[in-house]
C-alpha cells in the first residue's frame, strides 16, 4: 500500500520512515481490534449478553434497521456491534496467549535443538513431526471431550498448533548461526553455552520470531473460529468472533448480518495482521522465504 | 532439513501436477448420486447416531421405511391403529399377557413370502441379543414370546405392562425382519439388503450419506405412494440442508426454528406433526431431594437442593417468550415434564395452576432468593448450566443461553458448561452430574414410563432425584394394574413434582419439517417416532 | 540413498508409535462410548454387557497393549457407530474421497497461486502486485466454514451452477475444493513471489537479459522453471493443512471423507474409528513428506548424503 506512494528522492528522515509504515493495516488493526479489545465497555451501545426478545433479528441500519442496533441483532435480540466489540478482547487474548505459548515452547526447543544437536535435536524434530502429523482440530476434539472446553483448552490447542512452526524455523536458523564467525569466536573465547545462546544466538533469531508470530495471528484466529464451528471453542456466552460467525452461519442467506459483521471483523483483522507481517518481514528479514 | 538447490529442475513439479491431476479426476464419477430424478423424493436430515441396517444395533432413532412394527399410529391423532403388521390385539386383565393377530395378507418384499408369527418370534430374538442398543429393549429381555398359531403371537411378562403398545408402535422397540431371509442368507442378508413388509423396498445405502428405497407396486396394505423412489440424505449443517431445499435438490428437510421462519418467508411450507412429538425441560441433576446423604454424592449442597431456589429459578423464566424464541408455532406450555393429555395421569388441575404457580415473576423470584439467603448461605451458589446440542435439538444451546440471561436478572449465579451430549451423559450415569441440563422426551412416552425414567429410582437410577415420596409412589405404580388407581397414582406423582418445583419444564413441541412448496403439497404425520417423522407414503406431491 | 530411506522411515515409525500412545490416551480419557452409543434410558445390564464386550473393564495399559498389537496387524476393531464395519477398513474406504478432494484442492491452489505469485513478482510494487497479494490473503482471512457456506449459496442456490453438497460427479467436488484451496493460495503465492524475485535477480537471468532474450522469455522460460519448485518445499505443510481443513469443509459439504468420519466418530465416541482415522491421517501426512523428500533426492543428489 505504502509503496504505491510517489517515491521522491529525499534524505531518509523521520518522515520517510513513517511514510513506509503500512498505515492502513495499522489503522484497521487499531480500530477493529486493539481499541475495542481494551475499551469495549465504553464503546458498546448495549450489553452484549442480555437477550432482548422484543428486538430479535433486527436488520442493520440502512437495511431496514435503525441506529439503535447499527449492525442488527442476533436470534436472541443481542446487539451485534456490542458483541463484536466485547469479543475483541477474547480474540486478542486467545491469539496473543496462544502464540506466546507457541513462541516460548517452540523457540526454546528450537534453540536448544539447533545448538546442542545430537540426540536432543533428533527428539525435538520427531516431536515436530508428531505435532504436524496430528491435525490440531482432531486433537482439540479429543481434548474437549476429555477435559471439556474452556478458555484454557482453546489456548492450549492454539499453542499446540503453532509451536512446531517456531521450533522448526528457529532450529534452522540456529544451525546456520552456529557456524558463523562470531559464535565460533565466542566458543573459542570460552563463553558458556547459556551465554552464547542468549547473548549471541537468540538476538539474531528474534526478527524471525517476530515476523512469524505476526503472521500466526491469522492462523490463531482462524483456529479459534474453527473450534467454535465444531462446538468446542470458548464456551458461551463469551462472544468471541469465531462463535459469532459460527452461530450466524445458518442464516447466511437470510439474516446475513449475524455472521457477516463478525466475519468482516475477522477478515479485516487477519488481513491487516498479515500485511503488517509482510511489511515487518521485508524490513527485518528481507531474505526470509518461509511462510 | 532440505536445502534449496541453486538450479533445480522443473521436472518434479510437472510430475507432482500430473499425479495430482490424475488422482483427483480419475474415479470422480465412481459413486454418482444423481440430482433428484422424476418420481424420486429426497429428504435431508441431520445424521443419525448409529447407522445400520440391523435396526436393533441402533438406538432406534430412525425406522427404515421398508420395515414395519406391529402397531401403527394414526397419522391424524397418533392413536394406535392396525396400519402396521398387527390386525388386532388384546391383553389380559392385569396387563401381563398381550396377544397380537397379524394381518393374514401381510407379505415381505419378493421373494420372502407372507409375514407369520415365526418372523415375529425370530425378530424378537434378534432384538434381545447382546448387541441390541434399542431404547426400551430391557423390558423385552424379561418377556416370553409364544407363537400361538401362524398369525397369532403372545407376549407374557413378569409385571404389568399397560403401555406395551407404545414399544410396538412409533417408538419402534421391535421391527419385524423376515425369518425366511435369515434362514437363506444369514445376518449378511440383513446387512446388505434387509427385506421388510412396508410399502417401500430397501435399495441401498452410502454409509453416512444416504439410504434409498423404491416404492412397491400393489402393496398388501393398499397404500399407493405418489412417487417411485425415496432417498434420505444425512447432512449435518442446517444451512446446507436449507440450501438443498432452496436449490430444489431436496423435497423436505428438517431445520432449526429460526430457519423455518426464514424458509416460510421465502415461500416454502413448514409442516407440523399433528400431535406433540417431544417434550423438553431443564433438569436439576443429582438426588437433591434426598433427605439423607447419598452414597455416591451429596447433592444437597447444590443451590437447587433448596426448594425456594428451585421456585425462584422457575419464576425467573418468562416461558412464553422463551418458547416463542425456541420453538415458535405449535409449541404448548408443559406443566410437568413427562405428563401428557394423551396418557393416564394428566392433571387438568396442574395445567390450570401452571400460570399462577410457575408464571413469570422476577420480583417473587428475588424475594424467594432473599428468603433462602441466596447466594451467601450456600456453599455451591453458582449453578452450572449445560450448553449442548443433540441431533434433533439444535435449540438446546440457545435454551441454556436464555435461561442464563433470565437467571442473571434475578441474581441467580450461573456458569456455562459447554459440552457435548455424551459428556453430560457420562456425568449423569457416573453419578457425578452437578448441573442443570436440557433434556428431551421424544417421542413422548406414556407418562408412567417417562416419570419413572426421569424422576424416580425405578427405571434409571442415575436420574433419580432422591425424593422418598416419589420413589414410593413409583414403586406402587409398578405393580398396580387397575387403570383408575394408576391414573390417580400418576396424578399424585405429577402433583408432587409440580409442587416441589423439582424441575424447569419447558414445552411440548410438535415435530416439524420444511418442504419445497413447488414440489410438495402436504404430508400428514403424527410425530410418534423418535425422529418425529413417519408415514412417508402420505407425502403428497404437486 | 538406501541409508537415507531407512533413517527417514524408522524415524517416521517412531513418531507413529508416540502418536498411537497419544491417540489411545486421548480417546480413552474422553469419556465412555457407553454414553454416546446407548440410549438415554439404558439399563445397568445393557451398560455392563457393552463394557465387557469392548474390554472397557481392563486396566488402561492392558487395553493399550492389546490395541497396539492389533493395530500393527491393521486391526483396529469394529466400529461402534457404524455397527459391523471394520474400523480401519471403514476409514480407508473413505480415504479416496479425501485424497480426491485434497488433490483437487492442491491443484487449484497451485494453478491459482503460481500465476499470482509470478505476476506479483514481475510487476513488483505495482497495483498488480498488491491486488494479487490481497486476493491471496482474502482466502486466509475468512473462517473456512463461512466461506464454504457462502460459496454454496452463491454458486448452488442463487446461480444454480453447482450441486450444494454430497459426493458424486466432478461438479460436486468443485466448491469444497475451492473452499479448501483458497486458504492455501496466499502462502503459495507468497512463496512463489519471493522465489521469483530471487531468481529474477540471479546472475544468469541478468546474463540472459544482456544477451537480448526477450523479457517474456526470461520470465517464462528461465525464471519460472526455477521458481516453480517452490510448491514442492511447501508440500508437507500444505498436506497437513489440507487434511486439517478437510474436517470442517467435509462437514459443511457432507463430503463422506476422512474428515467427516473423524468428526462423526469423535462425537459418537467411536474409539476404534477415532484411533484408526487419526493414525490414517498421520500416515498420509508422513507418506506425503517422504514423497517430497524422495523427490528432492531425485532432484538434488547432494541430499542423499546430507
Amino acid at each position: 500500500m505504502a509503496d504505491s506512494m510517489i517515491n521522491t528522492p529525499q534524505s531518509p528522515g523521520l518522515w520517510a520512515k513513517a511514510r513506509n509504515l503500512p498505515l492502513i493495516p495499522l489503522a484497521v488493526l487499531l480500530i477493529v481490534f486493539i481499541i475495542p479489545a481494551f475499551f469495549a465497555e465504553y464503546l458498546a451501545p448495549h450489553d452484549p449478553y442480555v437477550p432482548n426478545l422484543r428486538a430479535r433479528l433486527q436488520p442493520p441500519v440502512f437495511f431496514g434497521g435503525t441506529w439503535e442496533f447499527p449492525m442488527g441483532t442476533d436470534r436472541l435480540g443481542r446487539d451485534i456491534l456490542s458483541r463484536i466489540l466485547h469479543g475483541a478482547w477474547y480474540v486478542l487474548a486467545v491469539s496473543m496467549i496462544g502464540i506466546t505459548v507457541g513462541v516460548v515452547v517452540g523457540t526454546t526447543l528450537g534453540l536448544v535443538a539447533g545448538y546442542a544437536r545430537g540426540w536432543f535435536d533428533g527428539l525435538v524434530m520427531r516431536l515436530v513431526d508428531i505435532s504436524l502429523a496430528l491435525p490440531a482440530m482432531l486433537l482439540a476434539l479429543a481434548l474437549a471431550a476429555s477435559m471439556g472446553t474452556s478458555f484454557l483448552s482453546v489456548v492450549i490447542v492454539v499453542g499446540f498448533a503453532l509451536w512446531a512452526y517456531f521450533a522448526r524455523q528457529v532450529r534452522a536458523e540456529v544451525l546456520l548461526l552456529r557456524r558463523s564467525d562470531f559464535v565460533e569466536r565466542s566458543m573459542v573465547a570460552g563463553s558458556s553455552h547459556t551465554r552464547i545462546l542468549f547473548r549471541h544466538i537468540l538476538p539474531n533469531v528474534t526478527n524471525t520470531i517476530v515476523v512469524l508470530a505476526t503472521l500466526q495471528v491469522g492462523i490463531a484466529i482462524m483456529l479459534d473460529a474453527s473450534l467454535s464451528f465444531l462446538g468446542i471453542g470458548i464456551p458461551r456466552p463469551t462472544p468471541t468472533w469465531g462463535l459469532l460467525v459460527s452461530d450466524g452461519r445458518d442464516f447466511i442467506a437470510t439474516d446475513w448480518w449475524i455472521s457477516f459483521f463478525p466475519g468482516l471483523a475477522i477478515l479485516l483483522t487477519v488481513l491487516s495482521a498479515n500485511m503488517l507481517g509482510d511489511w515487518l518481514r521485508d524490513k527485518l528479514d528481507p531474505r526470509q522465504r518461509q511462510v | 532439513m532440505i536445502r534449496q538447490n541453486d538450479k533445480p529442475r522443473a521436472m518434479p513439479v510437472r510430475l507432482l501436477a500430473a499425479v495430482l491431476l490424475a488422482s483427483s479426476i480419475s474415479g470422480m464419477n465412481a459413486h454418482a448420486i444423481d440430482a433428484p430424478a422424476q418420481g424420486r423424493i429426497v429428504i435431508a436430515l441431520s445424521p443419525l447416531g448409529a447407522d445400520s441396517n440391523l435396526y436393533w444395533t441402533t438406538t432406534g432413532a430412525f425406522i427404515l421405511p421398508s420395515m414395519q412394527t406391529l402397531v401403527g399410529n394414526d397419522p391424524e391423532t397418533g392413536k394406535y391403529d392396525n396400519s402396521q403388521l398387527a390386525d388386532s390385539w388384546e391383553h389380559n386383565a392385569d396387563f401381563t399377557s398381550w396377544t397380537f393377530r397379524l394381518h393374514p395378507q401381510a407379505t415381505f418384499n419378493e421373494p420372502w413370502g407372507p409375514v407369520t408369527s415365526a418372523d415375529v418370534v425370530h425378530s424378537f430374538n434378534m432384538h434381545i441379543g447382546d448387541d441390541a442398543k434399542l431404547s426400551g429393549i430391557s423390558l423385552f429381555k424379561k418377556i416370553e414370546i409364544t407363537a400361538v398359531d401362524d398369525h397369532t403371537v403372545r407376549f407374557d411378562m413378569p409385571s404389568p405392562e399397560p403401555n406395551f403398545l407404545f414399544s410396538n408402535a412409533g417408538r419402534g422397540s421391535l421391527v419385524i425382519y423376515s425369518k425366511a431371509q435369515f434362514d437363506a442368507e444369514g445376518i449378511k442378508g440383513y446387512e446388505t439388503s434387509p427385506a421388510g413388509s412396508g410399502p417401500f423396498k430397501y435399495e441401498g445405502r452410502e454409509v453416512g450419506q444416504s439410504i434409498r428405497f423404491s416404492t412397491i407396486q400393489d402393496h398388501w396394505t393398499g397404500v399407493n405412494p405418489e412417487f417411485d423412489e425415496i432417498e434420505f440424505r444425512w447432512v449435518s449443517e442446517p444451512s446446507t440442508r436449507y440450501a438443498m431445499l432452496s436449490a430444489g435438490e431436496a423435497h423436505a428437510v428438517t431445520l432449526p426454528r429460526d430457519l423455518q421462519d426464514d424458509a416460510a418467508e421465502d415461500g416454502q411450507t413448514v409442516l407440523v406433526s399433528t400431535e406433540g412429538a417431544m417434550q423438553t425441560t431443564m433438569l436439576f441433576t443429582g438426588q437433591f431431594m434426598n433427605p439423607e446423604a447419598e452414597e455416591n454424592r451429596d447433592a444437597r449442597t447444590y443451590a437447587w437442593g433448596d426448594q425456594r431456589v428451585r421456585e425462584a429459578a422457575n419464576r425467573a423464566l418468562d416461558r412464553e417468550a422463551i418458547l416463542e424464541v425456541l420453538y415458535g408455532e405449535g409449541v404448548r406450555p408443559l406443566p410437568v415434564y413427562t405428563m401428557d393429555p394423551r396418557f393416564p395421569g394428566f392433571s387438568e388441575e396442574l395445567a390450570a395452576r401452571f400460570d399462577t404457580d410457575y408464571g413469570y415473576d422476577p420480583d417473587k423470584a428475588m424475594a424467594l432468593l432473599a428468603e433462602a439467603g441466596y447466594p451467601d448461605s450456600f456453599d455451591n451458589a453458582k449453578i452450572p448450566l449445560v450448553v449442548t446440542t443433540l441431533a434433533g435439538n439444535p435449540e438446546f444451546a440457545q435454551m441454556a443461553e436464555l435461561v442464563q440471561a433470565y437467571f442473571d436478572v434475578v441474581g441467580i449465579e450461573t456458569e456455562m458448561r459447554e459440552q457435548d451430549w455424551a459428556t453430560g451423559n457420562t456425568a449423569i450415569r457416573g453419578f457425578t452430574a452437578d448441573f442443570i441440563t436440557p433434556m428431551r422426551n421424544a417421542p413422548v412416552r406414556p407418562s408412567a414410563l417417562g416419570v419413572q425414567i426421569f424422576f424416580t429410582e425405578h427405571a434409571s437410577a442415575h436420574l433419580n432425584i432422591g425424593d422418598p415420596e416419589l420413589n414410593q409412589l413409583g414403586g406402587k405404580l409398578g405393580n398396580e394394574t387397575d387403570p383408575a388407581t394408576r391414573d390417580a397414582l400418576l396424578a399424585k406423582m405429577f402433583t408432587r413434582i409440580f409442587d416441589t418445583y423439582a424441575h424447569l419444564p419447558m414445552g411440548e413441541v410438535p415435530a416439524s419439517v420444511v418442504v419445497n412448496s413447488e414440489l410438495v403439497e402436504g404430508w400428514t404425520f403424527p410425530g410418534s417416532t423418535s425422529s418425529g417423522l413417519s408415514h412417508f407414503e402420505l407425502i403428497d406431491l404437486k | 540413498m538406501f541409508r537415507f530411506l531407512v533413517t527417514r522411515i524408522s524415524s517416521s515409525l517412531f513418531a507413529l508409535l508416540i502418536i498411537t500412545v497419544i491417540v489411545f490416551l486421548l480417546s480413552h480419557l474422553s469419556g465412555s462410548p457407553v454414553d454416546a452409543l446407548l440410549p438415554d434410558d439404558a439399563t445397568q445390564e445393557q451398560i455392563d454387557s457393552f463394557v465387557r464386550e469392548w474390554g472397557l473393564d481392563q486396566p488402561l495399559w492392558q487395553q493399550y497393549l492389546t490395541f497396539l498389537v492389533n493395530a500393527v496387524q491393521g486391526n483396529f476393531g469394529t466400529s461402534l457407530k457404524w455397527p459391523g464395519e471394520d474400523a480401519m477398513g471403514f476409514v480407508l474406504d473413505r480415504m479416496p474421497a479425501t485424497l480426491k478432494l485434497g488433490g483437487l484442492a492442491i491443484l487449484i491452489s497451485v494453478v491459482i497461486a503460481l500465476p499470482l505469485g509470478i505476476a506479483a513478482a514481475v510487476y513488483r510494487g505495482s497495483a498488480v502486485d498488491h491486488g494479487a497479494q490481497m486476493f491471496a490473503l482474502l482466502g486466509q482471512s475468512m473462517p473456512n466454514f463461512w466461506l464454504g457456506i457462502i460459496l454454496i449459496w452463491v454458486f448452488s442456490v442463487w446461480l444454480g451452477w453447482l450441486p450444494t453438497s454430497g459426493m458424486g460427479t466432478f461438479a460436486h467436488a468443485i466448491l469444497p475444493a475451492v473452499a479448501i484451496a483458497w486458504f492455501q493460495v496466499s502462502a503459495l503465492a507468497r512463496l512463489t513471489r519471493s522465489a521469483m524475485l530471487e531468481v529474477l535477480d540471479a546472475e544468469y537471468i541478468k546474463l540472459a537479459r544482456v544477451k537480448g532474450v526477450s523479457e517474456g522469455m526470461v520470465v517464462w522460460k528461465h525464471a519460472l522453471r526455477n521458481a516453480a519448485v517452490v510448491p514442492l518445499t511447501y508440500f508437507g505443510i500444505l498436506a497437513a493443512s489440507i487434511l486439517t481443513g478437510s474436517v470442517v469443509i467435509e462437514t459443511v459439504y457432507s463430503w463422506p471423507g476422512m474428515g467427516w468420519v473423524a468428526l462423526e466418530a469423535i462425537r459418537g465416541r467411536d474409539f476404534p474409528v477415532v484411533q484408526a482415522v487419526i493414525i490414517a491421517y498421520a500416515v498420509v501426512y508422513m507418506l506425503s513428506n517422504l514423497f517430497v523428500d524422495l523427490l528432492y533426492v531425485v532432484v538434488d543428489p547432494r541430499i542423499r548424503r546430507g
